[in-house]
Formats: C-alpha cells, sequence, structure tokens
C-alpha cells in the first residue's frame, strides 16, 4: 500500500512539471518549417503528398533502417519458433475449430476488395493519404483471411523468408542509384530537367517494394505464431 | 470540433483506466481494439489522415489477432508419451488411470490437454527448449512403473508430484534443462 | 488536442506497468504509452487554421508534416516489438509454468 502511495505521488509531481513546461514551450515555437515545406516539396520531390515526399525522399535514410529493423525482428522471431530437421505435419488451431458457413463465404467475398484496396492505397500514395507502410499493412490483413478459407494455404514457409531478404537488398540497391546520375547518396535517380511524371516512377517503385516487404514481415510473423511449438 | 476531439480524449483515458483494473486477459484485449479504433479518430482530428490509415489497419485489426493467438497458446499442457498400453486410453466408457489423473490436474489449472503418441523413441536432447513440450510419459517393462518426466523449472511439477504421492506405481521425476535422462 | 490529457494517459500506462500482476497486461501497458506519445507529437505541429499536408489550390497554411513522417515509422516498429514480446512471453510460460511476476521472481531465486 505504501509503494502504490509514493507511486501515485511521484506521477502526480510529473504532471506538475509537464503543465510547468507547456507554458515554457510556446516562447520556442515557430512556423518556418511549415511554409518551407509548403512551397519547396513539389519542385524538390515531385510528389503532391507532402509526408509521402519526407519519407521517400528528405528522410529516406530513417527509412531504410525502419525497415532493417523489421527485417531483424522476423528473423529472430523464426529462429525463436522453428526447429531444425525435417519438417513434420503441422497442426493449425483452425482444424479442431469448426468454422461456420457464413464466415467462409463472406470471406471469400471480400478477399479481391481487399486486395484491390491495398493495392490502390500503395499506388496513390504520393497523391492521396497512403502509401507504402499502411497499404502493406491492408495487404497482410487480406492475405490473413485466405487462413478462414483454406487453413493450409501458405506452405512455402521458407520461400517468404527468402523473399523478404531480396526485397531489402533491392530497396538498399534502388535508393542508392543516384550516386551514379546525381552524385549523392539516398535521393530521386531520375535527373530534375525531366518532367514529373517521370520522376513519380522512383515513388510508386520504392512504394510497391516497401509495401510488399511490411505485408511478407506481417504474415510471417503470423504463421509464425501458429507454428509455434508445434512443428 | 474541439468539443468532440476532448471528449474522445476523455473517453480514451476512461478506457485505459479500465484496463489497468480489469482482471481478465481476454476482456484487455478488446478494450485494446477499441481502444486504438477511437484514438485513430483523434488522429483524423489532429490533421493527419496517414497516421489514421496506418493505425486503422495496425492497431485494430492484426495486433488484437496477436493477443488472441498468444493467449491460447498460453492454456495449452502438451504430453509427449511412449507408452502405447491401456494408461492412456481415453474412450466413452473406461477411461485409463493415468488419463484420469493428468485430466484432474489440467482442469485443477483450467488448462487444456493434448497428447500426442510418439512410439518411437525420439532422441531427448533439448527436446523441451525446442518444441514446447511439457511432460514425457514412459514405462519400464520389467518392474511395470511408469516416469513422468517434466521440468524442474515449472511450478506445475510441484502439484502433480503431490497428485501421486501414495501411488506406487508412478513416480514423478524432475530434469533440469541441461541434464539428459536415457 | 488537449497535451495535458495525452500526458495523462501516459501516466496512466507507467501507473500499469508498475503495479500489474500479469504479464500479458504488462506488454498492453507499453501499448497505451505509445499511443500517448504520438498524441503527444501530433500536438506539436498542430495549428488552428492549418490544412492537411496534401499540396492543392489556394492553400496557404499547411500542419507541420515531419512528426507525422516519424509517427507512421512508430506505429509499424511497435506492432513488431509486441509480437517479439508475446513470442517470449509463450517461452517464459512453458518454461515456468505460470504467467504471474510473482512467481517467476520466485522461481529463478
Amino acid at each position: 500500500m505504501i509503494k502504490k502511495i509514493s507511486l501515485l505521488i511521484i506521477l502526480f509531481i510529473m504532471l506538475i512539471l509537464f503543465i510547468q513546461m507547456q507554458f515554457d514551450l510556446k516562447g520556442y515555437l515557430n512556423y518556418f518549417s511549415h511554409e518551407y515545406f509548403l512551397s519547396h516539396t513539389y519542385k524538390d520531390t515531385a510528389s503532391s503528398n507532402i509526408v509521402t515526399g519526407i519519407y521517400l525522399d528528405y528522410r529516406l535514410f530513417d527509412s531504410i533502417f525502419e525497415a532493417s529493423i523489421l527485417l531483424i525482428v522476423v528473423s529472430g522471431i523464426v529462429y525463436m519458433t522453428t526447429k531444425e530437421g525435417e519438417e513434420n505435419e503441422r497442426v493449425f488451431i483452425f482444424e479442431k475449430v469448426k468454422i461456420s458457413n457464413l464466415l467462409t463465404i463472406l470471406s471469400r467475398v471480400l478477399y479481391p476488395f481487399m486486395l484491390m484496396f491495398g493495392v490502390y492505397i500503395i499506388i496513390h500514395g504520393h497523391l492521396s493519404p497512403g502509401g507504402g507502410f499502411q497499404g502493406g499493412a491492408i495487404l497482410a490483413t487480406a492475405v490473413l483471411i485466405t487462413y478462414y478459407i483454406d487453413p493450409d494455404k501458405i506452405t512455402k514457409f521458407s520461400l517468404i523468408i527468402f523473399l523478404e531478404k531480396l526485397l531489402f537488398i533491392s530497396i538498399l540497391i534502388i535508393s542508392s542509384l543516384s550516386l551514379l546520375t546525381k552524385n549523392v547518396l539516398f535521393t530521386n535517380f531520375i535527373p530534375n530537367q525531366t518532367s514529373n511524371t517521370y520522376r513519380s516512377i522512383f515513388l510508386i517503385l520504392l512504394n510497391l517494394l516497401i509495401g510488399i516487404k511490411v505485408s511478407l514481415g506481417l504474415v510471417s510473423i503470423f504463421s509464425s505464431f501458429l507454428k509455434e511449438g508445434r512443428s | 470540433m474541439v468539443i468532440i476531439a476532448n471528449l474522445i480524449q476523455v473517453l480514451l483515458i476512461a478506457i485505459s483506466i479500465s484496463i489497468v483494473f480489469s482482471k481478465d486477459n481476454t476482456r484487455v484485449v478488446v478494450f485494446l481494439a477499441s481502444f486504438s479504433l477511437l484514438s485513430a479518430c483523434l488522429y483524423f482530428l489532429n490533421k493527419a489522415p496517414d497516421v489514421a490509415l496506418a493505425e486503422v489497419a495496425i492497431g485494430s485489426a492484426i495486433m488484437p489477432l496477436f493477443y488472441i493467438l498468444s493467449i491460447s497458446k498460453q492454456r495449452e499442457f502438451i504430453v509427449m508419451s511412449h507408452v502405447d498400453d491401456d494408461y492412456l486410453k481415453n474412450e466413452k466408457n473406461q477411461k485409463g488411470k493415468g488419463y484420469l489423473l493428468l485430466e484432474n490436474f489440467t482442469d485443477y489449472y483450467k488448462l487444456k490437454l493434448y497428447i500426442f503418441n510418439d512410439a518411437e523413441k525420439a532422441e531427448l536432447k533439448g527436446i523441451f527448449r525446442k518444441s514446447n513440450v511439457d511432460l514425457i510419459i514412459e514405462k519400464d517393462e520389467s518392474t511395470n512403473t511408469y516416469f513422468l518426466i517434466g521440468k524442474q523449472s515449472s511450478i506445475l511439477m510441484n502439484k502433480l508430484a503431490q497428485l501421486v504421492e501414495n501411488d506406487d506405481k508412478t513416480i514423478v521425476v524432475k530434469v533440469k534443462e541441461s541434464e539428459t535422462r536415457d | 488536442m488537449n497535451p495535458i490529457l495525452s500526458f495523462i494517459i501516459i501516466l496512466i500506462g507507467i501507473y500499469g506497468i508498475c503495479t500489474s500482476k500479469h504479464i500479458i497486461k504488462s506488454i498492453v501497458c507499453f501499448n497505451l504509452i505509445q499511443t500517448g506519445t504520438i498524441l503527444l507529437f501530433l500536438n506539436l505541429g498542430y495549428s488552428e487554421e492549418g490544412h492537411i499536408p496534401i499540396i492543392g489550390e489556394q492553400i496557404e497554411k499547411i500542419v507541420d508534416p515531419i512528426p507525422q513522417a516519424l509517427m507512421i515509422t512508430t506505429i509499424v516498429i511497435g506492432s513488431t516489438i509486441t509480437a517479439l514480446a508475446l513470442i517470449l512471453s509463450i517461452k517464459i510460460f512453458h518454461y515456468y509454468g505460470s504467467l504471474y511476476w510473482k512467481v517467476v521472481f520466485d522461481r529463478e531465486g
């Protein structure tokens, strides 16, 4: 009981300090970066969506390390759940629970629409809200629906991991291709003089690669959850 | 618009307080899904539609699935048997002696019982770490006694040893992680 | 909108981590802290007359786009870190036989 009361007192002191800091913060805020991004982004990166322009051109270095963290976590999870040696037959949880017909038929109807929506969000990432990360997550939920339709749809587990490594290497190669054409690392590799429609090819390509990589990573995490301790 | 945003934020605080003070784990997961759905609305009111899309797809669809899968994995008791006689028989009229014992034990802890029959003697080295087996059952043919082999670190083995205390034919053996017994 | 209300969510998450008895519940409290942090960051760049950061006609002011670009990566990384913690909790259950912090610390010795 004494521990909880002392914890509450410490949290209350933190709240008071935060309110005090909030008044001091007003002096430091300025609006310089808002005007800069509004006037320069379309000229520099050829994307209408400023957020996509930031994480695919100005701060591409951050996005590459984000993708590498995803790869490291997925490989750690796969290392902890798989057993070396020959593969036994897998026992999925959906085999024991009887799934109702309504759910399977509805998910069979919904599946192509979800795929279409995910691909739309990825490809329109530089024009409207969306992009590689969000579209990849929607694609992952679309693939997870196939577990309801057919429990052993995804059988080649090692192929998914191999594809993910390949996609990460191709993201690295495409983003460092600008060293040859512009002499600068990690920007758009198509020269500045060409029209904006051609320059947005780079954005669409990187969005597609990141989207497929994120969806494959989430699917492999899910299927290693199902396999855990069973094979 | 400001009133709606403040109201949603007060609702978020109420949901988080009920998460901290609730005792049921599956109810916590449902609360978490509704929490992230409401916070996605709040991101959109903050004029950030990209973040709201990411939160709807990941926070309220994929993460509760992970939680529910891991909670269902934590209610299992996996038994691997090398015995092929009536000891672990499970039919309508007659249940084996060992099956009754294990059923009694798992009902006490509210676990689910899975029994894998493995006729061939597999290699025992490192099997606990790799494939999450909780208990191994073996039989000594000459003296007709059964051995229940489990981990020393698990707290469930103490209760199992208490259950079979006055039975001569079954013996509970506790093994350390690095030892092998053959 | 109000930064003090979103800081209270972080404080509730810290209280939950310090007092929870079950491992799953302390993982959930990490997610609460993550949501509170995202709300604080989005609030830094918010302005009343700003527009959604997409370039169009007749737009003079926008919201600050840098915190939004950082927060998208936060959500994706947070989900994978949660999955790693859940896998570790399954391993802990099969090793110690229970998921309460008290039992785990007693068995550890």
